[in-house]
């Protein structure tokens, strides 16, 4: 197409799509840029290419049978949508779930940040060209897939958390494995640091590209590592404080820039963050209960269901009809490794969500994609997208 | 020391704001349409607590709540406070059948662009004044609105194309301070000639 620029100067754009199945889009994300040369002038996103009609197949089933559909929306760390999904419910119900089950909830949560932030970094050096860094992160996050399997019997889109507890308690040796998975994480953060942090060629790549300003991020909605490295310290852990991180030892890792750099080095920098909170929660680990004892909110144990009445009855109803929760609407956001993961929910009281609407943090990201790319170069673009961590599974739901 | 409920009095007193008994966990408050651009302005520039981002907006049908009077559909705007940590506020807005539109206010939050085109996108509610109100999430031949609740979530629809993105990219242009002298010749006369084109047997 050919247009005029604001200069009044002619121009030969060629329009270029990129996506939606292209191996630098993780996932299906597509955007069509206006090329001159190789510089981008404009750009135009589209999404939606993973659309399941995550919140119209939750109105179906009862409120623990969204549980899984949760763990498909981020499904780098899909522990943690779990936990927000549950912490959202319980704050309906008004529960305090017992300490165990809280220090553990804080231990496989940031676990699964570990994990999300490897995957990111790993993804963004290869979109980059570097395949060492790649094999460096992944070597902790198969440990921690490890883990995973141990707990919870698959590695991908696993549930651990449960309304009112957890699936199960930890296995034996479990401290042991999150040890040696913390060790190695720091040992590859180590590797990394090494491999990146004054590698020329992937400093010319990163660093100035895809700026944004703390104004112009908030007002997208951004939120976590993103909106973190434009130089807003806003995380919900220490912002509105839940399941005692206000009481860890650690700190709220900040950027300067806004730029890729930044924003891969902050996820870098949080990495070691949850391995201290991981390595203090793992001392406050005391043995006690994990479920709290309601059968209107957490199905009571197998054990009762076979020796008494009233806990078969209490599975049963449990299992059939759904936990009650009670009536109203409410939004709660937990801090997810890519920012603020939100539930708006609204209950009309019986054993079916009536609605839940899902707010991904990959979303408000995406949106402001086009700002970022423009005028910078077309390679750039793919070094923007993987800094950015867009999940395509929480992005369309 | 201001509070979120203070806020939630200025509201009431300036946009004839009505608390929301609904959210028992936080502070809601239903606004009319008329007064919404103003109200999330308000709370935006000149509230005691800026509440500098918008979290999400949601869209709720009403046609199965149980015992529920008045307007079918909701639209809830959930905004958070940066320079107060941990403050939050909810405006509703209640939109009835006959009449689904509602002002945007995608000109005080660059992320309520894609927000709006999601809920016009599953229900149906049209947002006056965005300046592009096309489907985000469902499929560009999509027919109906599935989060309605009437919509039945077994129907299924044969789609074949992806979206026409060329005239979208040269209202972005333009709105860079370019100015298209000639379409790319891909671009039709009729932007739905390009639909047409898709395979449909």
């Amino acid at each position: 197409m050919i247009v005029l620029d604001p200069n009044g100067e002619k121009l030969n754009l060629m329009p270029l799509n990129v996506g939606p199945s292209h191996p630098a889009t993780h996932g299906c994300l597509r955007f069509l840029a206006a090329m001159d040369g190789e510089t981008i002038v404009a750009s135009v996103e589209e999404i939606g290419y993973l659309h399941r009609g995550f919140e119209k197949m939750v109105e179906r089933g009862t409120w623990q049978q969204v549980l899984p559909y949760t763990d498909r929306l981020n499904y780098c760390s899909a522990i943690m949508n779990n936990i927000a999904y549950v912490r959202a419910v319980e704050t309906m119900f008004g529960v305090e779930i017992p300490e165990r089950c809280k220090v553990l909830r804080v231990i496989v949560n940031e676990l699964s940040r570990i994990n999300d932030h490897f995957v990111c970094i790993a993804a963004a050096f290869q979109d980059l060209g570097g395949t060492t860094p790649f094999m460096y992160a992944f070597n902790p996050r198969e440990e921690i897939m490890c883990i995973w399997e141990k707990l919870t019997g698959a590695r991908l889109t696993n549930s651990y958390a449960r309304i009112g507890g957890l699936y199960r308690d930890s296995y034996d040796g479990f401290e042991q494995d999150v040890l040696a998975a913390l060790d190695s994480t720091e040992k590859a953060l180590k590797d990394l640091h090494a491999c990146l942090d004054r590698n020329r060629i992937f400093l010319d790549r990163t660093v100035g590209i895809g700026k944004i300003s703390a104004e112009r991020a908030i007002s997208y909605g951004w939120t976590g590592p993103c909106l973190r490295a434009s130089g807003v310290a806003s995380d919900l852990r220490k912002d509105e404080p839940y399941y005692d991180y206000e009481t860890y030892d650690w700190e709220v890792v900040v950027g300067t820039q806004g730029d890729c750099n930044d924003r891969l080095q902050v996820r870098m920098a949080e990495i070691e963050e949850s391995v201290k909170i991981v390595r203090q929660a793992l001392k406050r680990l005391a043995p006690g209960p994990v479920d709290i004892v309601d059968p209107r909110i957490r199905v009571p144990a197998h054990k009762l269901a076979y020796q008494d009445m009233e806990g078969l009855i209490g599975r049963f109803k449990s299992v059939y009809e759904g936990i009650r929760v009670p009536e109203g609407e409410f939004y709660c956001g937990s801090e997810c490794a890519n920012g603020e993961l939100g539930f708006t929910i609204v209950s009309d009281g019986s054993g079916h969500p009536y609605r839940i609407k899902v707010r991904p943090p990959c979303l408000t990201q995406f949106a402001a994609f086009h700002e970022l790319v423009e005028g910078g170069m077309l390679a750039d673009s793919m070094a923007v997208l993987s800094g950015l961590n867009i999940i395509a599974g929480e992005l369309d739901r | 020391m201001n509070t979120v409920e203070d806020i939630f009095s200025v509201l009431e007193e300036k946009f004839g704001a009505k608390r929301d008994t609904q959210d028992k966990w936080g502070v809601a408050a239903i606004v009319s349409a008329a007064y919404l651009h103003n109200a999330a302005q308000f709370l935006k520039e000149s509230a005691a607590i800026k509440f500098e981002m918008l979290v999400d907006i949601a869209g709720i049908d009403y046609l199965t709540y149980p015992n529920h009077e008045g307007p079918r559909f909701a639209i809830s705007y959930a905004f958070k406070s940066m320079s107060v940590p941990g403050a939050r506020i909810r405006l509703k807005v209640l939109v009835g059948e006959a009449d689904l539109k509602v002002p945007t206010i995608s000109d005080l939050f660059a992320n309520a662009n894609w927000y709006e085109r999601e809920v016009f996108d599953q229900f149906g509610i049209v947002f006056t004044g965005h300046p592009d109100l096309r489907r985000l999430l469902n499929h560009v031949e999509f027919v109906g609105h599935p989060l309605r609740k009437d919509y039945p979530a077994q129907k299924r629809q044969w789609l074949s194309t992806n979206d026409y993105l060329l005239p979208a990219l040269e209202k972005r242009l333009e709105d860079l301070g370019y100015r298209v002298v000639q379409r790319s010749k891909e671009v039709g006369t009729n932007d739905n000639e390009y639909l047409e084109g898709s395979i449909k047997e």
